[in-house]
């Protein structure tokens, strides 16, 4: 509780830390903050050409909204994606990166990796609200459900950072983390219905046992990604199931990182 | 005697230190969950007491456990053993411009190294004229930081430390900072401080800057506590210890 109350307490600290993050990163480029843009859209334009040209995958058309456009299908899952990668790569790494910071100086140090959810959460928020507009543009109708678009934001963040802080203490212990984690992160992703819609799975299943459906479901992402696509391509609302699996996990992994990170928090500047 | 503004009670620091340690995944899964250690007590039951208003001094030869003990009041390191109690805000000073980023400016800077020391952004506005003024880079307040002399960097930063206005201020071996006019401007501070019924709890090696400032003091050695109190008397005993260890 006293804890609780310190972050809160010097949260100007933590505005402070995003700020750094978000006006340090595009310093000295010609293109600023456009670059988070570019990043993204650069992206969708590889898989697009890969495997919406070449592999055919085809997502299904969405309900209601009509939409069938497979840049937008692939967006409304991978933007969530890329913002849980880069939270979960930019936390972990937030310890180590600022250890002359902690050697020097106290602050609660959960604001080094919550700074990183801000600084990011920021840019996914400007990425989102560019692919809502397109999505406007092509006809969907997306506005109403925005609302429920930022709570889920707001699940996938604490998700995110929960599972951050758990590997930024054990980065600190052993410096392997941040390799295996790339690692982990890149089978994660093909492991996720992002490029490809899970009806591929789901005929799969049909042939092998309903187990392997089952099986694939455990992976959190695959149900935020899932409630993602329902919100922003089909525009209706999520299944209910799917986005209660979404807060239990947001708040278990939340609580469980943060728990670790707190207990371990006093130990840090020995380690690094 | 006054109320202490800082009460040491036994505390004892132990750092471990690993013959083969187990950083990597590989090691310790090679060798199992232990590694081989061996501890090493850098502070050995200290106990003083810091009084009010006071200026106080920690001396000791390379190794003493002095910025070890300050790391603790700075509550950067925590004691395996004993507490350390505070009464009123600590600020600590043990590296000028901690979380500067080159690229941000000078404004930017202060700002955020004010609020990593603890000062809300309303302190930080108040006193904006007076830690640019202070520092003298006023004409390049608005220049990224990257670009600043190490005179300037170092200058800023101080004068962003020295503004916080805690009740107890730790510092560690930074007063040699900036030209000699800076550095009595610093000295001139410290001064302004004590009169304010600040404390100040500072390590040094320079023996004229503790007799000058200090009134209380502490002598640190190999982890012990030889002697604390009456600044006089410590720096005395202590001076006479370091001839006696030379011959």
């Amino acid at each position: 509780m006293n804890y609780i109350k310190e972050l809160y307490g010097t949260r100007e600290l933590l505005a402070n830390l995003t700020m750094r993050e978000v006006k340090g990163k595009y310093r000295r480029t010609v293109l600023g903050q456009l670059w988070s843009l570019i990043n993204p859209l650069a992206t969708m334009l590889v898989y697009t050409v890969v495997f919406s040209f070449i592999f055919r995958a085809q997502p299904r058309v969405g309900d209601p909204s009509g939409l069938d456009i497979y840049p937008l299908w692939l967006m409304s899952g991978l933007l969530p994606w890329m913002f849980f990668t880069r939270v979960v790569n930019g936390g972990m790494a937030s310890v180590i990166s600022n250890a002359s910071l902690i050697k020097k100086v106290y602050f609660p140090r959960m604001h080094l990796p919550l700074a990183v959810v801000g600084s990011t959460g920021f840019t996914w928020l400007n990425e989102m609200a560019v692919l809502s507009i397109a999505l406007l543009v092509c006809g969907g109708f997306v506005l109403p459900w925005l609302p429920i678009v930022v709570v889920v934001m707001v699940l996938l963040a604490m998700f995110a950072s929960g599972l951050s802080m758990l590997l930024a203490v054990a980065n600190v212990h052993f410096r392997d983390m941040q390799h295996f984690t790339t690692i982990l992160l890149q089978m994660w992703m093909y492991l996720t219905p992002i490029i490809y819609p899970i009806s591929l799975v789901e005929r799969q299943a049909e042939q092998y046992g309903s187990w392997l459906l089952d099986l694939y479901r455990l992976n959190p992402m695959e149900r935020f990604v899932s409630v993602f696509r329902e919100l922003l391509y089909d525009n209706r609302f999520p299944d209910g199931g799917d986005f209660l699996w979404c807060v239990l996990w947001a708040f278990v992994v939340f609580a469980l990182g943060a728990v670790v990170f707190q207990r371990n928090e006093k130990k840090l500047a020995e380690l690094l | 005697m006054t109320e202490p503004a800082v009460v040491v009670d036994n505390v004892s620091k132990r750092f471990r230190m690993y013959a083969e340690r187990n950083d990597s995944l590989k090691t310790a899964l090679m060798r199992g969950r232990k590694s081989v250690a061996e501890d090493f007590w850098a502070l050995n039951d200290i106990s003083f007491e810091v009084p009010q208003g006071s200026t106080f001094g920690l001396v000791g030869r390379n190794g003493s456990g002095k910025s070890t003990l300050l790391k603790c009041l700075a509550k950067i390191l925590y004691p395996d053993k004993g507490s350390i109690q505070s009464f009123g805000k600590v600020a600590s000073l043990l590296e000028v411009g901690s979380g500067f980023h080159p690229e941000l400016t000078g404004r930017e800077n202060v700002f955020l190294n004010g609020s990593i020391l603890g000062m809300s952004k309303k302190e930080v506005t108040r006193k904006f004229d007076d830690i640019v003024e202070f520092s003298g880079v006023k004409k390049f307040i608005d220049q990224p930081v990257k670009n600043y002399s190490s005179g300037m960097y170092v200058r800023l930063g101080f004068s962003v430390a020295i503004n916080v206005d805690p009740d107890v201020l730790v510092v560690d071996e930074i007063l040699a900072v900036g030209d000699s006019a800076f550095q009595a401007k610093c000295q001139q501070k410290f001064v302004e401080f004590r009169e304010a019924g600040k404390t100040v709890i500072l390590v040094t090696h320079s023996m004229a800057n503790i007799k000058r400032m200090c009134d209380q003091a502490a002598w640190l050695d190999k982890g012990d506590l030889v002697l604390a109190g009456d600044a006089k008397t410590v720096t005395a005993a202590y001076e006479a210890d370091i001839k006696t260890g030379d011959k």
